[in-house]
């Protein structure tokens, strides 16, 4: 498969901060790849950089076979961008957006006429297409800002966070369109999320971001596996935390888990759960609540990085 | 029809594009402009009403407070509608809006020309309204028609330089509080001129000031028409100021702009 997606050491530091700390990707034409970190983690630095708005201090990158730096041009032809901020003027209507964004990629105006009321009618917008963006609601001004990188069609669709401050109902439009775009069109979606379920519902393959750097990556259901066993995670009285940590520690090895809860990667799976119960118990500690849980993506995050993912589970 | 062609045509549009969403963007809001069509009417009202009998003194060369003051107040306003388009771009750089107009194909000198557009366009507005306030009240046209033409380009370009002065500061400090900079650099150029008074009435560091600031000969340049007839000596000293303030500030704009968004 074609790489439509190169990133060799790419780097980016602000001063002393180093963003993003020379990471390598490879994303194949007609992929949903999903780039998933906490906020901080440098994933839209490594985003703004890919679509040629900041420069690397290291490294190098292509899209669609153009140098990010040396072609920039080029790779502005092929790309769309919906950053993290839906960037639209709110003075403006959304049609009037549209025609100026057709402009900006030198679109003729009768065709862009055509494709911007086919883009409006597909995110749902044609009803409020002649209302100022400012009256529209978050998940509408998204759903343009989608409309707004899509019209030049183009081949890699960089969407930076695309459902953060989304209602659920918002979100799953936008992820069904994410789909259909993908799936119809054969477009290559670059998806940064920290949303887990967004990147295990969209993604193809995923890389985990941390600290500016890589340090997972492969399709979901690689990631989980690597795991192996099943997370059990037990509510406890904190005063019996070392007791049950030390009961725990025979069946199976120390995952990152929240106060007053312990969690391990069970070797065995189900059939053991009755057997950590009856051990904790003779011990001493009584079990208020558990959960067995397959290995999730921030099973991964956590194994990876010693944390849980901000809005998942914070660190023991 | 070649590259180039393609390349200089898409250029023309999106810097066309550009323009016409700053205008749209005031008819969608009328009041975005109104500071900048009522502060140089403000400066022409108060500044003839208590000073009315200041041009009967000699040396102004013209004995109406009204054809001494109209081109000084268009001009001021011209000033703000220059640094008024920059507020829109320090908005657009604030909200976002920017980096979409950043992800245009091809050269982003475009963008830079859009915005200058933007501020000349913009500039005929207070323009036309001082000057029709000020006919309303007396204001004669000694020059004609060659009279209106200088105090138009006048005008027009001089909201190009201070667009382009505060596109400067806006692309180095990237936040929309850079405009009070911007106004005490356009409040002292204007004020260290011959707006209000001739030269020969300045003394001591004032009048070399006066002298060698540009303003003095842009301002000459507008006026000259309401105080006799339009004459190439005075004419193209203005217009010489108006083109190297505009390529020097212009080039800082590019280089400003290419370093913010490289």
């Amino acid at each position: 498969m074609t790489e439509v997606i190169e990133a060799k050491g790419l780097a980016r530091s602000f001063g002393d901060l180093v963003a993003v700390d020379g990471i390598d990707l490879s994303v194949s034409e007609g992929e949903v790849f999903g780039f998933l970190g906490p906020n901080g983690a440098g994933k839209s630095t490594a985003v703004r950089m890919l679509t040629t708005l900041l420069s690397p201090t290291g490294g190098q990158a292509f899209v669609g076979g153009h140098d990010v730096v040396k072609n920039a041009s080029d790779v502005r032809k092929i790309i769309g961008v919906a950053l993290q901020d839906a960037a639209i003027d709110p003075l403006m209507t959304g049609r009037e957006l549209l025609k100026l964004q057709a402009v900006l990629h030198g679109i003729p105006r009768p065709s862009a006429r055509k494709r911007g009321s086919e883009l409006l009618e597909r995110v749902g917008l044609s009803a409020a297409a002649d209302r100022r963006v400012g009256t529209y609601s978050g998940g509408m001004r998204r759903r343009l800002d989608l409309a707004l990188s899509l019209i030049h069609e183009p081949r890699v669709l960089f969407l930076d966070e695309p459902t953060t401050g989304l209602d659920p109902t918002s979100r799953a439009a936008l992820w069904e369109e994410v789909r259909r775009l993908n799936s119809e069109f054969g477009t290559t979606v670059f998806l940064t999320t920290q949303y887990l379920e967004e990147a295990d519902e969209l993604a193809g393959r995923i890389a985990i971001i941390d600290f500016g750097k890589i340090v997972r990556e492969g399709s979901p259901a690689e990631l989980k596996d690597s795991i192996g066993a099943p997370t059990l995670r037990i509510d406890i009285d904190p005063q019996n935390l070392d007791n049950a940590q030390s009961v725990l520690s025979g069946f199976g090895i120390d995952r990152p888990a929240r106060d007053g809860r312990v969690a391990i990667g069970l070797d065995g799976g189900v059939a053991k759960v009755a057997e950590v119960v009856s051990a904790l118990e003779e011990h001493g500690v009584e079990v208020l609540h558990l959960e067995l849980d397959a290995p999730s993506l921030d099973d991964v995050f956590a194994e990876a990085t010693g944390r849980r993912l901000e809005g998942a589970e914070p660190s023991a | 029809m070649n590259i180039v062609n393609l390349e200089i045509r898409h250029s023309s549009q999106v810097a066309s594009a550009i323009c016409m969403r700053g205008m749209r963007r005031i008819k969608s809001r009328p009041v975005l402009i109104i500071p900048t069509i009522v502060m140089p009417v403000v400066l022409v009202v108060s500044f003839t009403g208590a000073f009315s009998s200041l041009t009967r003194i000699e040396g102004y060369g013209t004995s109406n407070i009204y054809n001494w003051m109209a081109p000084y107040g268009a001009l001021q306003g011209a000033v703000f509608a220059g640094l008024g388009s920059v507020g829109s771009s320090a908005d657009d750089l604030e909200q976002g809006f920017f980096d979409r107009l950043l992800l245009t194909p091809g050269s982003r000198f475009p963008l830079l020309v859009g915005t200058v557009g933007y501020s000349a366009c913009r500039a005929l507005i207070p323009t036309t309204a001082v000057f029709l306030f000020s006919l309303a009240f007396g204001m004669t046209v000694p020059g004609g028609l060659p009279a209106v033409i200088s105090l138009y380009i006048a005008t027009s370009l001089l909201a190009v330089v201070f667009c382009l002065i505060g596109l400067i500061i806006l692309y180095k400090l990237k936040t929309q509080r850079s405009l009070m900079l911007m106004q005490v650099i356009a409040f002292g150029a204007l004020f260290i001129s011959v707006g209000q008074v001739p030269q020969s009435f300045m003394d001591g560091w004032l009048k070399v000031a006066a002298r060698y600031n540009p303003i003095t000969n842009v301002l000459e340049l507008s006026r000259q028409g309401f105080l006799g007839d339009v004459a190439w000596s005075t004419t193209w000293p203005g217009l010489l100021a108006l083109v190297i303030m505009i390529l020097v500030s212009g080039a800082l704009a590019w280089r400003g702009l290419k370093r913010l968004a490289p």
